[in-house]
């Protein structure tokens, strides 16, 4: 894999690391129902799961 | 359900691992055992007893904060690519094979640093195993309606301990070198870990669909209990920032938990398999967290006024509604995630405890002059009795202690203990600077304040409530309060210990490196870390190292661990890569570095290092030496890196070359045979012309009708020599580009009737039917004259070898995409397939003379080819079973 490809990733994980800590986790922090979960919940598990897609496409791209 | 028919399952169980482990072993080679997906699924020992009853306990209890221990890796998993291929790498090249060689060696191969890192491992993890021991023991109570026994011999337990103790001693000390693969273990990890997630999703699929009715009908029953929305929340910026600590220590945990870097680091088989981890290993993880939310909360539902340990929730719901079945799978699956942890973590243990703590300081001096074969039994001992022994204290402090703790907050604090490894860890491998110093003192300062923040204040927690060292302090100073150092009392004790001790660890660990100089070995090794993509190939290279040493010193130490074959075997492929001479008595840097390595899996990094250096005698390198010495080596590389590419370069160009210049050759003899060819076909007029000329001028007497023949003659030669010049000269301006065309639209069935009208009489004489299948117009752009001129020449053509009788010449004209291709047709003998290309060669029926020689110059398909091709068309034969067929394109405009 080129280093900017791997880049790439590395860029995910910062990005990650912000949307997943305070201050910008406390936006979120709300139990209210969203789709029969507290919201807070609702919004980690988008994310984590924004993250699988995103690195499943990065490394089926371009891992060779 | 009878604890006798549960031990039976259990004992199933356990075979059926012994046997996966088996087959496994057996299969090492093959893809079932060694593939991505095992290996992706063998990261998952991350989640023990502690995601499968623990988080499920924290999120009842106190909400949201069993996320926080997922987030950590889920940020830094797609980091991996990075990161972790570089720790694989560094493992690899120095054949590590645990997290105290890797530390330990990158600050210059120290042995005491080698044992803090183990010790403080062991302290950090051994409480953790006990926990595992009693989630098992106190699932298995419960599952059986049974109190637990005050007897040993009574406790099931006991039992699972040893027969644990006997799986992980047998599959996990199979080979003396630890840095081997442990086929076995990791693919018996990998069916437990999707065991471990099928069993939880299906108790959390019941839960949730069939004891409620959805996650709306959980939510809307919850949301009535008292406390809902306080423990579903963050709830601001102190709690903001427990959240932010847990996430990070779990963020370090993911590399330094002794049984991740088991898994992720010594036990990779291919760097590659990184690629699946990088998406699937977190898909593991979301999938695992799903289902906890409903069954905490679902449960809390459920038994509102009773007194039930929330951890085992996912127990006890099916129990609660009689359903046996899903309690016993539920059981087994938490069964699973024990057992996992505790195989790899008393595996990975006892090779540090082993290589880095008891060889390395007792039985070093005993090893060094045994036999192989004593020595390598010694060694296995020595592994076996250490899982052992961590298995059987493990259970003693589960047995003897009471450990009243939630699984959650021991495991959390053996997550503190072990991520006062991470400033030197990371260090290791970003930073050059780091040193030995430095390292030991950050982590025994971290350490020490672990113990006071955590340690201690959980152990008096256990016997007695009200302390007053927790409340008031050391020696009643109100700033030494363990869970409020220092005054800072809004974190919770554990973000409250990381920070602490984080903070002076790092401190510690940056300041004492900077202000200290280590010595040539700690940067060496630091060079070595940091740099690892340029040396990884032959990494030998990079090690400095000046002194005398004799091969057959060297080899004598092997033999007494390898073996006579091996050491045979590893000296000659050292020999080989290396280019060295075999019988060279002296052994340079790179082979004492080669020893050092083939060791290391066996004894560890640091007694490898003091078993060569007995035997070679080392002199003394400054550190400005070293860094002299590894900038060439780096200089050599990249210098040896752009020979290489300067070379490749040139043999293209040469390639290129020899290419030229074969078609040069080519051209030439092409242009001497033109000659010879021009010049014969010159002369056969001339010589005509010059004979009847010549009969003319001598003879007077010759018959006036005779006389006019003759003239006759003359005058069609010469015409025949001018049309061959006129051709010529065509031929030449086409192919000096002298020539140019303009072209222009005109509707090609025009053109074709124009150009066979003249022909016309010709046909009829030879008896030749002509037939044109085509659209009335078809537009194309070009040049009419000139296509008239190559319909001629290919209609002629076709009527020179058309039979006597019956001939038939068909034109096929139709549109293909941008193109109007034409295609000519006779029935006559047709082409021969290897003449399709050379016939549109100048003089081609001259070099052609088998059959024959047909009436023409030679030149006709030459200029056609060179007309068509200055149209931007294309002209071609079709292999056809009878006849000739050849094909001409022309474009439709004048954009291509």
């Amino acid at each position: 894999m080129k280093k900017r490809h791997q880049q790439k990733l590395a860029v995910l994980a910062l990005l990650l690391l912000v949307a997943l800590n305070i201050p910008i986790v406390l936006l979120f922090d709300n139990s209210d129902n969203f789709l029969g979960l507290p919201v807070i919940y609702v919004y980690v598990f988008s994310v984590w799961l924004f993250s699988i897609i995103i690195s499943f496409i990065i490394v089926q791209r371009y891992y060779e | 359900m009878n604890s006798f028919y549960l031990l039976l399952i259990l004992l199933i169980y356990l075979g059926f691992l012994f046997l996966i482990a088996h087959w496994a072993e057996k299969k090492a080679n093959s893809k079932w055992t060694n593939n991505a997906y095992i290996y992706s699924l063998s990261l998952a020992v991350y989640c023990t007893a502690w995601t499968y009853y623990g988080s499920i306990g924290v999120a009842a209890n106190s909400g949201l904060g069993y996320l926080p221990i997922y987030i950590g890796p889920i940020i830094i998993i797609p980091a991996w690519i990075i990161i972790l291929k570089k720790i694989i790498r560094i493992s690899r090249a120095n054949k590590i094979s645990s997290i105290a060689d890797f530390i330990s060696l990158r600050y210059g191969n120290s042995r005491f640093l080698g044992a803090i890192v183990t010790v403080v491992c062991l302290t950090g993890i051994l409480p953790y195993i006990a926990l595992q021991l009693k989630a098992i023991s106190e699932t298995f109570h419960l599952v059986t309606k049974t109190t637990t026994s005050s007897l040993i011999f009574n406790d099931t337990t006991t039992y699972v301990a040893v027969a644990l103790a006997l799986f992980s001693s047998y599959y996990g000390t199979r080979y003396v070198d630890a840095s081997e693969k442990r086929k076995g273990i990791v693919t018996a990890v990998a069916i437990e870990s999707i065991l471990k997630l099928v069993f939880f999703i299906i108790v959390g699929v019941y839960v949730t669909f069939f004891v409620f009715d959805g996650f709306d009908d959980i939510y809307k029953q919850a949301s009535l209990l008292e406390n809902f929305r306080k423990k579903n929340s963050i709830g601001g910026l102190e709690q903001g920032l427990n959240w932010f600590f847990l996430s990070m220590l779990s963020l370090f945990a993911i590399f330094l938990l002794p049984r991740q870097f088991q898994m992720a680091v010594v036990e990779n088989n291919r760097e590659r398999h990184i690629k699946t981890a990088i998406w699937l290993f977190p898909l593991y993880l979301l999938l695992f967290n799903i289902f906890v939310y409903p069954i905490a909360w679902g449960g809390n539902v459920l038994f509102k006024g009773f007194a039930a340990n929330a951890d085992t929730y996912s127990l006890l719901i099916p129990q609660h509604f009689g359903n046996t079945f899903l309690t016993i799978l539920v059981f087994l699956g938490g069964f699973s995630a024990a057992i996992s942890m505790i195989v790899v973590s008393s595996i990975s243990l006892s090779i540090m405890l082993s290589n880095n703590l008891l060889i390395p300081y007792t039985f070093l001096g005993k090893l060094r002059s045994e036999e192989q074969f004593i020595n390598n039994k010694k060694i296995v001992n020595i592994r076996k009795f250490g899982i052992f022994l961590l298995i059987i204290s493990a259970y003693f402090i589960y047995r003897f202690f009471a450990l009243d703790y939630s699984l959650v907050s021991i495991g959390l604090i053996s997550f503190v203990i072990i991520a006062q490894l991470a400033p030197s860890f990371f260090g290791a491998i970003f930073w050059r600077r780091g040193s030995r110093l430095g390292a030991i003192y950050s982590i025994l300062i971290g350490f020490f304040i672990c113990i006071y923040t955590l340690v201690i204040p959980y152990t008096i927690g256990i016997s007695n409530q009200e302390s007053v060292f927790i409340t008031d302090g050391l020696f009643q100073i109100k700033l030494l309060k363990p869970f409020q150092l220092f005054g800072l009392d809004y974190l919770q004790p554990v973000p409250h210990a990381l920070f602490w001790s984080l903070l002076f660890n790092s401190l510690a660990y940056f300041s004492i490196s900077v202000s200290f100089k280590g010595n040539y070995r700690e940067r060496n090794y630091a060079e070595m870390y940091v740099d690892i993509d340029k040396y990884s190939n032959k990494h030998e290279n990079a090690f400095v190292w000046k002194g005398t040493a004799y091969t057959t010193d060297i080899e004598k130490v092997l033999v007494r661990f390898l073996g006579i074959e091996r050491t045979k075997r590893a000296l000659n492929i050292f020999n080989v890569k290396y280019n060295v001479d075999k019988d060279q008595e002296l052994a340079d840097a790179r082979l004492v570095k080669f020893a050092e390595n083939l060791l290391t899996g066996h004894i560890g990094t640091a007694s490898a290092r003091i078993l060569i250096s007995s035997v070679v005698k080392e002199e003394k390198v400054t550190l400005p030496e070293v860094l002299k010495i590894l900038e060439e080596s780096k200089e050599n590389i990249i210098i040896n890196k752009k020979l290489i590419e300067t070379s490749k370069e040139l043999q293209v160009i040469t390639a290129k070359l020899q290419k030229a210049n074969e078609k040069l050759v080519l051209k030439d003899q092409q242009k001497d045979e033109f000659l010879d060819t021009v010049t014969h076909e010159l002369r056969t007029p001339i010589t005509a012309i010059r004979a009847a000329s010549e009969i003319l001028h001598d003879d007077s007497e010759i018959p006036e009708d005779l006389k006019k023949q003759f003239l006759q003659n003359i005058i069609s030669e010469s015409d025949r020599l001018n049309r061959l010049i006129d051709k010529i000269l065509d031929l030449e301006k086409f192919e000096t580009g002298k020539q140019t065309i303009n072209p222009q639209k005109n509707n090609l069935i025009n053109t074709i009737e124009n150009a066979i009208e003249p022909l016309n009489q010709l046909l009829k004489n030879k008896n030749i039917k002509i037939v044109l299948e085509s659209e009335r117009t078809l537009f194309a752009f070009y040049e009419d004259d000139r296509i008239i001129q190559v319909i001629t020449n290919l209609v002629s053509n076709a009527i020179k070898f058309c039979p006597e009788i019956e001939g038939i010449i068909t034109i096929q004209v139709q549109q293909k995409d941008n193109f109007i291709s034409t295609t000519i047709i006779d029935n006559g003998k047709g082409i021969h397939p290897n003449d399709f290309e050379i016939i549109f060669d100048k003089f081609y029926q001259a070099s052609n003379q088998n059959f024959k020689k047909p009436v023409g110059s030679g030149l006709g398909l030459a200029i056609c080819k060179q007309i068509i091709e200055h149209h931007k068309g294309k002209i071609w034969v079709n292999p056809s079973p009878k006849g000739a067929s050849l094909t001409f394109t022309l474009p439709i405009n004048n954009t291509i």
